[in-house]
């Protein structure tokens, strides 16, 4: 059962990644506490898809996208990535998911006291033995592969920089060049542009957009930013209170459609908006 | 009169009596308290009032300081052995407790083993530096050896448990991080935790430092090197004008080291500030925590 | 794949200034090792040592007869109580004094620091031993040795609580017309009162420890027993000593950390 592909020494292209399906089969999270953040959740997201995931706060999208590469236990049901179950999977099982599904954080999560390119080498983290990597010692490969990374998201030049030293918009892409140098099939993003202003906001969706199609990596995004969802998203998944309410393509969703996920009226805070309306 | 009539309103409410209790009963404990300890340690008025005298009488003599005697005598290089002792000692503290201390912090370590390690720091804390250098002389002999390991031995517990409470102060994102990507827990340890710690941590070995030099001066009065000996033995030949000079000379390099060490300490916190990282108020709070919990910690 | 745009940057190299101050201290590291008989090897001979045999067992009649450790025990817990209150006592007008907030002129705020400074520096059983070759052994050396030290801690921390209080009611008592001693009181030390309480406990607490080792050179308490003892090498007394002594002052320390969880 163990998912172990082939390492691959330049960027992979679409084909060659076989077929990948990520199922969620009738899972629950219940939080120790009591929370119950997801009921019962049911879908199936193909390999190479955009799916962008809205809701209000609490809604469960930060618990799906975790419970996806087992950062946070489901306590029921099944999460297959391939194949591969991730409930209950063991710890070496887990690491080994998780190196091929890349996450991008609202807080970028990066470690501000150190080089970009630092940054970005720790996404090969679960590939390369604890050993080197906790003495610095990356191997040749992973540097170039880190250096290309950076190169796709457009600020290698930063390589050097010390991460708190960049703007909001460009620590982001440090988490995306994070996430891509562990070549995975899947990226997640938990409100990757929750913390940027609506111009970088749309160059880092444009980013993970992008990726998507060039890549063919499946991509699954949190967003609360409603317009944001329809200008990148094409499918659509609306979660209430730990529910599916809506699964459908990013065409046939209109204002009634957000209402009823939100379960209120649209907001201004719901928007993110152009530069023109930043008051 | 009329002016201040003010027209009928709610009634007056009475003052709290329960703070004044309090402080009634507070100041009687420590009247008490006083008291008993004055008669069990048999400290009478003519013994207080004489004890000025008697000590201004002994200061008095220190003056002035025979410095020139002391040179030769090599007490300076006394005085640096007590700093070599303290360095040596801070660095032997310094490198057992920070992995320790990984095993003890409430959010990276599991049950069965964080409390385990928390009691050894406190078990270790617990026992001064001097009891431990009584301990260990009969074994390793008298010598500065001693009280490097003494001082080692003891720092172990305050810097463990100092870095211990800085672990689990930090910002979890980037250790969450390291997890996503397949990490295992030394990475996350080494990538997600050590960085956001190590200024905080710094400092705190820098600051142990400056207590550990007036430990190592303490720990040479019974033999375990440096310059303690040196005051012992010159009190004991009433020499004070070298006594004089002993305390000046350690004053001065006590001093110079405390203004170097809160210099490189302050550079430090500051250049940690310039980071998004750990808020800085935080930083000075733990600064002044350490503060308060250093100088026998 | 890249489009040939932006060239990647070259891996800076590590400043001449880091490498120097890097080198500097592994060689004063490495001869302050030399300097202090750095011997790895004896840790484990420490370990092994038959001396440790001296330890044990542990002479429970002697150790509970009270004449050997509860008296002087009491003794030792006499003399913290009172170089609390005699330090913590001092140390309120002091740290007014020295605190730029409070201080009524500057000489008194440089010479109060500057005297605390050096008196600070001074380890603290030096002032011991010297105050026993001033005024005798025994616990009022101990007492007066351990006021000097509470008041040296008690300073340092309440000053720095001074320095950070809100200056606002200060401002407005002094506003009021009121001359400075009156205006801190009112304006200030109500503030500052809760911290004040709980560093003397805290400062209690390091009494209670340090009044421990006083006795060792002669200023009275449990470790003038301690001294006597190890002199004729009765470790094994000294352990049974060190655990009774290990559990009143946790006993001690617990019900201080919580009376000062209380306030704070």
């Amino acid at each position: 059962m163990s998912w172990r592909l082939p390492a691959f020494t330049s960027t992979p292209t679409p084909d060659n990644y076989p077929v990948r399906v990520i199922r969620f089969e009738d899972v629950s999270v219940t939080y120790r506490g009591g929370v119950q953040a997801l009921r019962g959740l049911d879908l199936t997201i193909e390999d190479g898809e955009f799916v962008v995931i809205v809701g209000l706060s609490g809604a469960g999208k930060s618990t799906l996208l975790r419970a996806l590469n087992g950062l946070v236990p489901a306590t029921s049901g099944s999460i297959t990535v391939d194949g591969t179950e991730v409930v209950g999977a063991s710890a070496a099982e887990l690491r080994a998911i998780r190196s091929r599904i890349g996450m991008i954080f609202q807080t970028f999560n990066l470690v501000n006291r150190t080089s970009v390119l630092n940054n970005v080498l720790m996404g090969r983290l679960g590939s390369v033995p604890a050993w080197r990597s906790t003495f610095g010692l990356w191997p040749a490969d992973d540097r170039e592969r880190a250096m290309q990374a950076l190169e796709r998201v457009g600020i290698v030049e930063k390589a050097y920089v010390r991460a708190s030293n960049l703007s909001g918009g460009q620590q982001q892409r440090v988490g995306i060049a994070r996430a891509l140098v562990q070549e995975p099939s899947v990226m997640l993003a938990d409100e990757p542009v929750a913390s940027l202003d609506p111009v970088t906001s749309r160059q880092v969706m444009g980013d993970l957009r992008r990726i998507n199609r060039d890549l063919g990596i499946t991509t699954i995004v949190n967003l609360h930013y409603l317009d944001l969802a329809r200008e990148f998203g094409s499918r659509l998944v609306g979660l209430r209170d730990g529910e599916l309410i809506f699964d459908g393509d990013i065409a046939d969703v209109d204002d009634d459609t957000f209402m009823e996920i939100y379960g209120r009226a649209i907001g201004d805070d719901d928007l993110v908006g152009t530069q023109d309306d930043q008051t | 009169m009329t002016a201040t009539h003010a027209p009928p309103t709610a009634p007056r409410p009475a003052p709290p009596t329960g703070v004044k209790r309090r402080r009634a009963l507070l100041a009687l404990l420590l009247i008490v308290g006083a008291v008993w300890s004055l008669t069990g340690l048999d400290i009478t008025l003519d013994r207080v009032l004489g004890a000025p005298g008697d000590a201004w009488d002994i200061f008095k003599r220190l003056w002035p300081p025979a410095m020139g005697e002391a040179l030769d005598r090599g007490v300076v290089g006394k005085v640096f052995e007590s700093v070599y002792i303290a360095w040596i000692g801070t660095i032997i503290g310094a490198v057992l407790s920070l992995p320790l201390a990984f095993l003890a912090a409430t959010n990276v370590a599991p049950r069965w083993i964080r409390i385990p390690v928390r009691q050894l720091f406190n078990a270790i804390r617990a026992v001064p530096e001097l009891i431990v250098a009584v301990i260990f002389i009969p074994i390793t002999g008298l010598g500065p050896w001693a009280g490097t390991l003494a001082i080692g031995l003891h720092s172990v517990g305050t810097l463990g448990k100092w870095a211990t409470e800085t672990i689990e102060g930090i910002d979890t994102g980037p250790l969450e991080a390291v997890e996503a990507t397949g990490g295992r827990w030394v990475s996350g340890m080494r990538w997600g935790v050590l960085p956001q710690i190590m200024p905080i941590v710094a400092s705190f070995w820098l600051f142990r430092f400056e207590i550990n030099v007036r430990a190592s001066a303490v720990l040479g009065m019974i033999g375990a090197g440096g310059v303690g000996a040196e005051l012992v033995s010159q009190l004991r030949f009433r020499n004070f004008t070298a006594v004089g000079a002993v305390l000046g000379i350690t004053v001065l390099v006590v001093l110079t080291i405390d203004s170097l060490s809160a210099a490189v300490r302050r550079r430090i916190i500051a250049g940690a500030a310039r980071t998004s990282g750990p808020d800085v108020d935080g930083d000075r709070n733990a600064e002044a925590l350490a503060d308060l919990t250093g100088f026998r910690r | 794949m890249s489009d040939g745009g932006t060239a990647r940057p070259v891996r800076p190299r590590p400043r001449l200034r880091t490498l120097g101050i890097a080198g500097g201290l592994v060689a004063f590291t490495l001869f302050a090792a030399n300097e202090v008989h750095f011997d790895a090897s004896t840790v484990w001979e420490v370990w092994t040592n038959p001396l440790w045999e001296m330890f044990w067992p542990i002479p429970w009649d002697w150790v509970l007869d009270r004449s050997n450790v509860l008296d002087p025990l009491v003794e030792t817990f006499q003399i913290a109580i009172l170089a609390t209150i005699i330090g913590c006592g001092l140390a309120l007008p002091i740290s007014f004094a020295m605190s730029r907030l409070t201080t009524p002129n500057r000489p008194t705020y440089l010479v109060s620091r500057a005297v605390m400074n050096v008196v600070r520096a001074v380890p603290d059983l030096f002032w011991a031993k010297l105050l026993v070759t001033a005024v005798g052994i025994g616990a009022f050396a101990g007492t007066w040795a351990l006021s000097i030290f509470s008041l040296a801690v008690m300073v340092k921390l309440f000053s720095e609580t001074i320095d950070n209080a809100d200056p606002r009611p200060l401002e407005a008592a002094r506003a009021t017309g009121s001359r400075h001693l009156p205006a801190v009181r009112t304006g200030v030390l109500p503030t500052v009162l809760p911290e004040y309480v709980a560093y003397a406990l805290y400062v209690f607490e390091l009494n209670i420890r340090a009044s421990i080792v006083l006795g060792l050179v002669g200023a009275g308490g449990i470790g003038r027993v301690l001294e006597a003892q190890r002199q004729f090498f009765r470790f094994d007394r000294i352990l049974g000593m060190l655990c009774i002594v290990f559990v009143v002052v946790f006993v001690i320390e617990q019900v201080s950390v919580a009376l000062r969880k209380r306030l704070v």
